[in-house]
């Protein structure tokens, strides 16, 4: 997945576990960039009477790196609080809940924004209120409306929503985990069967997000507002991490433990896929524990992918051109770990400098795209993937064919990309789940009553 | 270390093994190196709070002990208590 599950530490602790970041200039608001990072992966709808929430043990954060040395200048902290207004039924509500302020909701979770810099922190907003988890038509009538109630403003112009949604990313992991057996190409794959139609695996799965809508100007190394893309002032790195106390001790006799010790990093997320598909199954949970600056320790697997060389033998005589190609892979390391520099892309940079570092690197002064296209920057959307992330774009396609050597020519012109290169992708596109035209963007999660869960075969 | 502070240290600490966690009340003090946040500074020898302290010592032999409490880490190099506290847990 994109980071669903991506290491093997983090695979046992969802609540930590960062799924996804996304980072774009918002469409309806194009003075702010909006920021999502979202945990718990796989949340099945109806998953009571303990319903999804942030862990209250967790440290959630989200890095703006402003001046290009792939250290964070600007880092959101977000903490939750669980408030239990009966401990005695096992009800997550006891009557509809009709606002996020109902007596109904049996265990409500709230949270405190912290923007913190070298000048040090500021509570940007306290008490900020969660909205429960989507769990059926008797129980959270109305729930667009009802969760959008979450939406809040805080203070420096941001505004922000923590909650559960319904899952953006859309991924035929089914597919893709069966020894990359793509099911449209699955004819030309070593186990070869009949075509079929790319089947979206997270559909109707819900997750938890940390959206946050900032003003440009609270971004930009000097606090202008970004008009030049071609100026460095106007590209930021971002990435989110999630970390834990060092110390758990859980008490023998009270049901609950002691947690004490500086936080340390259990997750971290920027591009998609990263930590999933190219850092080895080894170095995946260390990968999780270190800061994004600390990457060029990765830098090899990002040059020599094994992703590449497993292409041609899953597909083969599908992938010659890849097969020959030995030369580091500089067209991944620009995309993954250093930024476009100006001359790849007309009229586009989002260079970070030389530091190797796994981020989302948005050129703010992008404005959103009229029509968007899902396969993002190389198919001429300067507004999407690798600039930043939006939600709808089509990370799975894009990198695949990245992978697959179609980005190399933008570091070697003669290159010849493999024909197969230019059509990989897992069959799905973003009409494969839905989405807000605003504010957190993210579609509204499924309820539990109203799901069908997976038929057996 | 007085005696006594010692021996409340390694009586919390019984149930540990060597590459430990040790969980109790009492603080590390005299004679104790301590170094936070990379420098070197000598331990406090204020009271001890109510908060739990850990203690944790990855390699007894090498008498390096982290003790932490609320958000902190305390490092502390003491051979004799490290040993004395994995003598404890056999």
């Amino acid at each position: 997945m994109s980071s669903h599950r991506e290491a093997p530490a983090i695979s046992k602790d969802p609540v930590a576990d960062n799924t996804d970041t996304y980072a774009f200039v918002s469409p309806d608001d194009a003075s702010t960039v909006t920021i999502i990072s979202n945990y718990l992966p796989l949340e099945a709808p109806f998953g009571g009477p303990n319903f999804f929430e942030f862990g209250d043990d967790v440290l959630y954060e989200i890095h703006i790196d402003n001046d290009a040395d792939g250290e964070p200048d600007i880092t959101y902290q977000f903490q939750f609080e669980t408030q239990v207004l009966n401990p005695n039924t096992f009800l997550y509500n006891t009557g509809a809940i009709d606002s996020i302020a109902s007596t109904n909701w049996n265990r409500k979770q709230f949270y405190t924004v912290t923007r913190v810099t070298n000048a040090g922190s500021q509570v940007l907003g306290s008490q900020l209120p969660c909205p429960p988890c989507n769990i059926g038509p008797a129980s959270t009538p109305g729930y667009a409306a009802l969760a959008s109630q979450a939406v809040q403003s805080i203070a420096g112009g941001h505004t922000v929503f923590a909650g559960q949604r319904l899952e953006g990313f859309y991924v035929d992991l089914g597919a893709i985990f069966d020894l990359l057996d793509l099911r449209p190409l699955q004819s030309l794959h070593i186990a070869a069967m009949a075509a079929a139609p790319g089947v979206n695996a997270t559909n109707g799965f819900g997750v938890h997000s940390i959206a946050l809508q900032v003003p440009k100007t609270e971004l930009t190394r000097d606090g202008s507002n970004p008009t030049n893309p071609m100026s460095p002032t106007s590209v930021i790195g971002v990435w989110a991490a999630a970390s834990r106390r060092r110390v758990n001790v859980r008490e023998l006799a009270f049901g609950q433990g002691v947690e004490v010790g500086p936080w340390v990093q259990v997750s971290r997320l920027g591009n998609p896929l990263f930590n999933e598909v190219v850092v080895p199954m080894g170095e995946k949970d260390r990968w999780n524990s270190l800061p994004a600056a600390a990457d060029g320790e990765f830098l090899q697997y990002v040059q020599h992918p094994e992703l590449g060389r497993l292409l041609p033998v899953l597909y083969p005589g599908q992938f010659p051109n890849l097969a020959a190609l030995s030369a580091p892979r500089a067209d991944l390391v620009a995309v993954l770990l250093t930024g476009l520099p100006s001359g790849i892309v007309a009229g586009f940079q989002n260079y970070t400098g030389s530091t190797y570092a796994d981020q989302l690197r948005l050129n703010m002064a992008i404005p959103p795209s009229s029509s968007p296209n899902p396969l993002g920057l190389v198919y001429g959307d300067l507004a999407g993937f690798p600039n930043g992330r939006r939600v709808f774009d089509d990370v799975v396609s894009i990198e695949l064919r990245a992978f697959a050597g179609a980005t190399y020519p933008l570091v070697d012109s003669h290159y010849q990309p493999d024909g197969a290169a230019g059509v990989l992708s897992d069959g799905l596109t973003d009409s494969s789940t839905t989405y807000l035209a605003q504010f957190p963007y993210l579609g509204t999660p499924q309820s539990g009553y109203q799901t069908t869960p997976l038929a057996a075969a | 270390m007085s005696d006594l502070t010692r021996r409340g240290f390694v009586t919390s600490s019984a149930a540990a093994t060597a590459g430990m966690t040790a969980l109790g009340a009492a603080l590390l003090t005299e004679h104790a190196r301590a170094e936070t946040q990379g420098a070197e500074l000598e331990a406090d020898h204020g009271t001890p709070g109510s908060d739990p302290v850990v203690a944790y010592i990855r390699d007894p032999g090498s008498g390096h002990i982290s003790v932490m409490v609320g958000d902190r880490e305390v490092k502390v190099h003491d051979r004799k208590l490290a040993a004395r506290i994995a003598r404890a847990a056999h």
